[in-house]
């Protein structure tokens, strides 16, 4: 293991730092508007933000430890850290220790919260694609090296759909995919995987009523009653934001219109209250974000550490990108939230262990000596000055590659 | 492999631009659409306008006041059982059950139930305690003179919006500023915040209306209907100086304060809105234009002894067989024969240009909605007989009110005046914040003016077509008109229907009131001068002793060797 940096990314910390303070006031002014629907169950105008900042409070915390904690440890624990996930997600279904809410069982009692273990499976099954694509015996010709992940990701999505979390498996799905085609994966096996939704497309075309159903958000302006009711919400809350927004705390449809409107549908608030200029801030944001991740990614010099930190870019990447599409009807609504800026502990306590194991990517391993310094210099210099330096910074991993061409 | 990474990169930037396209599509190319809907579903039905302004007439009586009262709505989530409930309310307001039941079963969170209870009732209704219904505060627009006035004042809905007349016109004046009683609610219809300003008032209006005037000028108008069961009629008072409409009335009209009673017909102010072909009281083009190009003196003669002219296919006939007759005598009485010749001689160039600038062809701009310009044919679009129709008021379009604003550019001297019937807005404080400014655009000289006067005075007098609107003690400066209508059928002038209609002003020496009498389609006698002068003559007395006009004894002689 060499060092890739002397110092940890302060871009990626600027981020994400102005993306959870700006999530935290945008909870402020989702929440502190006390319906009186709300009062009956005592929500005073603090309830929701306090409660948010002892989770940004933990959350820095975790991030800090996975900052401090070595690469090498990650690595080590993956597969354990796969299996609690399991076992927490099991618990769930178990009464007393598991809440429910919605008619949905998502949630841990945690006292004196709340804990969604499906949030901390993505960061586990990121860590743990990330060891299995960087062991030796790992090949993207072999069928088997893709089955393995797609069995745990399967079994993890039934337990999901039977929560019932769509968002959670759907998310999953997407991610595991993602980070099997960037290993070099064989497309071959993908566009197998892709076959297997034939079935499920057939099925659909049978029921037209299951297809409309999927449908609906298409035009959700044909039900804003039923089904097309969130959705319709957030459409008003976005448009009537219009270039410069109705100022903040100003939003009319956080008065209980919008459903959810601190947590899977803040940025549809973010949308009414700061306008189209606010929107593009926070997408922007979160795609420079996630341009960070790659940079950290390319910097790092083993497979391990490439595949963990374009994993968690993408997890976060992708969640966010999801939850645009979801409040802009771009995508079927599906309960899942803004990476740091949505009202949810789990996710943020998540998303923050996730920029920590980042920041600690960036910096590299280690304790700082001359030694470090010194060899850290030469491996960068090499690298610029060698036409193929990239490739063979990366050689590690570069082994399956050729042998998946040859 | 870095080319994947490169790919899958490249896909998700490509997913955020995607997401940024879909945002300028919602949030700017539908912008407005969508606030719409934003401002229906949160303020939805509770928009109430509780303090509308006052209109007074320019003495300070009420027009048009508030009354008072209470809304019950409800909300149908709160309903605990809407089968009681409904047989309930039905008990106290003696609305059917069912009706109330459905609204109580009803969706969303905010349904009137019942607009502006009457007080015992929501008295009533408070004490049942029924959960999930409630009042607020509303006022219904009363007329306390009913339909005096009623084409003028207009009407609101049941809202407080305005929908005809100076309600429509002054809408925004009148309405509550600022303090618009409006309920922010959330979705689950509760009450947030009341913008509740009991204080809030609109402005109030001071018309230039004179309810005394009016009301002479709306008991005439019935008595008129009565004697010539006419289709219909309009009068309309102003005064020459200033264009203050001083008492506007139709027939038929209708009654405000219930206006679901009403019909379309009853509601058309047609001394605005209609076209007429006004007949002789056309002839002041021609007269003023005449006098005005010094093609003709007051004794300038024209021969009508045939009775008749030919212009082109058509013949034109006199009424009576005259002679030789002088300038004066020709619009004394009103012989088509010499007005057609007046015509030929000044062209239908100048016809044209005079046409206009008495203000015929164009709206006088009255402020009251749906008023129509008429027609006027530029020459270049007159037939081979038309110079034989337009100098004796045919082949054109006018209204009422035209007529009267270019007779009132005579008596006041030469000046078009805009007519209008708000001459103040007062705030709630009292402080006047508008006032009309009344502009004049000379068109006539003061000169032609003078002589066009003294020949009107002739017409009230011996030999003249409208003795009948001779005023005791006071010379009447005016002229008759009569004309057929034409027949939508035949599309052919009418043997049986006319307009006839009488424009004049007095004292004429001194006007303090120009007055237009026209009545559609009398029964029995059509002639101007016998139908509408003397309705004149019957407003115009009274007219005269309410504004205390003294009377000047030597006309009083003349009058009764007149009669």
């Amino acid at each position: 293991m060499v060092v890739n940096s002397r110092y940890h990314d302060r871009w990626l910390l600027l981020l994400t730092a102005g993306l959870i303070l700006f999530g935290a006031i945008m909870i402020y002014s989702s929440t502190s508007v006390v319906t009186p629907v709300l009062a009956k169950k005592n929500v005073t105008p603090f309830f929701y933000f306090k409660r948010h900042v002892t989770t940004m409070l933990a959350g820095t915390f975790f991030m800090y430890a996975a900052f401090r904690a070595r690469t090498e440890t990650l690595k080590r624990t993956a597969v354990v850290l796969l299996a609690v996930s399991f076992v927490l997600l099991i618990l769930v279904f178990l009464p007393k220790i598991g809440v429910s809410a919605g008619g949905a069982r998502r949630w841990l009692r945690l006292w004196p919260s709340t804990f969604q273990p499906s949030e901390l499976v993505k960061l586990a099954m990121v860590i743990f694609l990330a060891k299995y694509m960087s062991l030796p015996e790992y090949r993207t010709d072999c069928i088997s090296c893709f089955l393995m992940p797609i069995g745990i990701m399967g079994v993890f999505q039934i337990v999901f759909l039977k929560q019932p979390d769509f968002g959670a498996a759907m998310s999953l799905g997407i991610l595991t995919v993602a980070m099997l085609i960037l290993s070099g994966m064989r497309l071959r096996y993908v566009m197998m995987l892709g076959a297997l939704l034939v079935p499920l497309g057939v099925k659909l075309i049978m029921e037209p009523y299951r297809l409309r159903r999927v449908l609906a958000f298409l035009d959700p302006w044909k039900d804003p009653q039923g089904s097309g009711f969130q959705l319709v919400q957030s459409f008003i809350a976005l448009g009537s934001g219009g270039i410069a927004g109705v100022g903040l705390g100003e939003s009319k449809q956080k008065l209980a219109f919008l459903p959810e409107s601190h947590t899977d549908f803040i940025f549809s608030l973010v949308g009414e209250e700061l306008g189209l200029i606010g929107a593009l801030v926070v997408v922007c944001l979160f795609f420079l974000l996630f341009l960070r991740g790659i940079a950290i990614a390319n910097k790092t010099k083993d497979p391990f550490g490439y595949y963990l930190a374009s994993g968690l870019s993408m997890m976060i990447a992708l969640q966010a990108l999801i939850n645009f599409c979801v409040t802009t009807g771009l995508v079927p609504t599906k309960g899942l939230p803004l990476p740091f800026i949505s009202y949810g502990g789990s996710s943020l306590l998540i998303n923050m262990t996730a920029i920590g194991i980042l920041l600690r990517l960036s910096k590299g391993d280690g304790p700082r000596t001359v030694a470090d310094k010194t060899e850290g210099l030469i491996e960068r210099k090499k690298a610029v000055m060698s036409v193929y330096g990239r490739r063979r910074a990366l050689s590690g991993f570069g082994r399956t590659d050729g042998q998946g061409n040859s | 492999m870095r080319k994947r990474a490169i790919i899958l990169n490249t896909v998700i930037g490509f997913g955020f631009f995607i997401v940024l396209l879909r945002l300028v599509d919602i949030m700017v190319l539908n912008h407005a659409r969508l606030c719409e809907r934003a401002k229906m579903q949160q303020l939805k039905g509770e928009e109430v306008q509780v303090r509308r302004g006052t209109i007074f007439d320019r003495h300070g009586r009420k027009l048009a006041v508030n009354l008072e009262l209470e809304s019950l709505f409800c909300d149908p989530s709160e309903i605990t059982s809407a089968e009681k409930s409904a047989y309930v309310l039905s008990e106290i307001t003696g609305k059917p059950s069912k009706a109330i039941f459905t609204k109580l079963n009803s969706r969303g969170h905010f349904v009137w139930l019942e607009r502006k209870v009457a007080p015992d009732v929501a008295r009533k209704i408070k004490e049942t305690k029924i959960k999930g219904i409630g009042f607020v505060p509303d006022a219904k627009r009363f007329y306390p003179e009913g339909s005096l006035a009623s084409h003028v004042l207009g009407f609101v809905d049941i809202d407080n919006k305005g929908i005809e007349g100076v309600e429509l016109k002054y809408h925004d004046s009148l309405s509550t500023s600022g303090g618009k009683f409006v309920l922010n609610r959330d979705a689950s219809g509760k009450t947030l915040s009341q913008g509740v300003n009991m204080e809030s008032r609109g402005n109030n209006l001071v018309l230039t209306i004179d309810e005394g005037l009016q009301y002479m000028v709306e008991t005439e108008l019935d008595s008129v209907m009565e004697k010539w069961r006419a289709a219909a009629a309009a009068i309309i008072m102003m005064d020459p100086f200033t264009g203050d409409i001083l008492a506007l009335a139709d027939r038929p009209s209708f009654n405000p304060n219930v206006i679901a009673g009403s019909r379309d017909f009853e509601r058309r102010n047609r001394a605005i809105t209609d076209c007429y072909e006004p007949g002789s009281t056309f002839k002041i083009v021609i007269g003023t234009a005449a006098l005005e190009e010094k093609i003709v003196s007051l004794h300038s003669t024209f021969d009508c002894s045939r009775g008749s002219i030919e212009i082109g296919r058509r013949v034109v006939h006199d009424a009576h067989r005259h002679g030789v007759l002088t300038f004066e005598e020709v619009i004394q009485k009103s012989s088509n024969v010499g007005s057609i010749m007046v015509g030929m001689k000044l062209g239908k160039e100048r016809i044209y240009r005079y046409a206009k600038a008495l203000g015929f062809g164009e709206k006088t701009g009255i402020d009251l909605p749906g008023e129509v310009p008429g027609l006027i044919r530029p020459p270049e679009r007159w037939s081979g007989v038309s110079i034989g129709s337009v100098p004796i008021g045919q082949e054109v379009a006018v209204t009422p009110l035209q007529v009267l604003r270019a007779y009132a550019a005579v008596a006041n001297g030469g000046f078009l005046v805009t007519p209008h019937v708000v001459s103040r807005i007062v705030s709630p404080g009292g402080r006047t914040t508008w006032t009309f400014m009344s502009e004049k655009k000379r068109v006539l000289s003061q000169k032609t003016a003078e002589t066009f006067k003294d020949i009107l005075k002739t017409v009230t007098e011996d030999g003249g077509t409208a003795k009948g609107a001779a005023v005791n003690g006071n010379y009447v400066a005016g002229k008759t008109g009569t004309a057929q209508m034409i027949d939508p059928r035949t599309r052919r002038y009418s043997k049986e229907k006319y307009v006839s209609s009488f424009v004049g002003f007095v004292p004429a020496d001194n006007p303090k009131m120009a007055m237009i009498v026209v009545i559609y389609e009398p029964k029995g006698q059509t002639y101007g001068g016998v139908v509408a002068a003397p309705a004149f003559r019957q407003i115009a007395e009274k007219a005269l002793s309410y504004l205390d006009v003294p009377r000047k004894e030597g006309r009083k002689e003349m009058l009764v060797s007149a009669q």
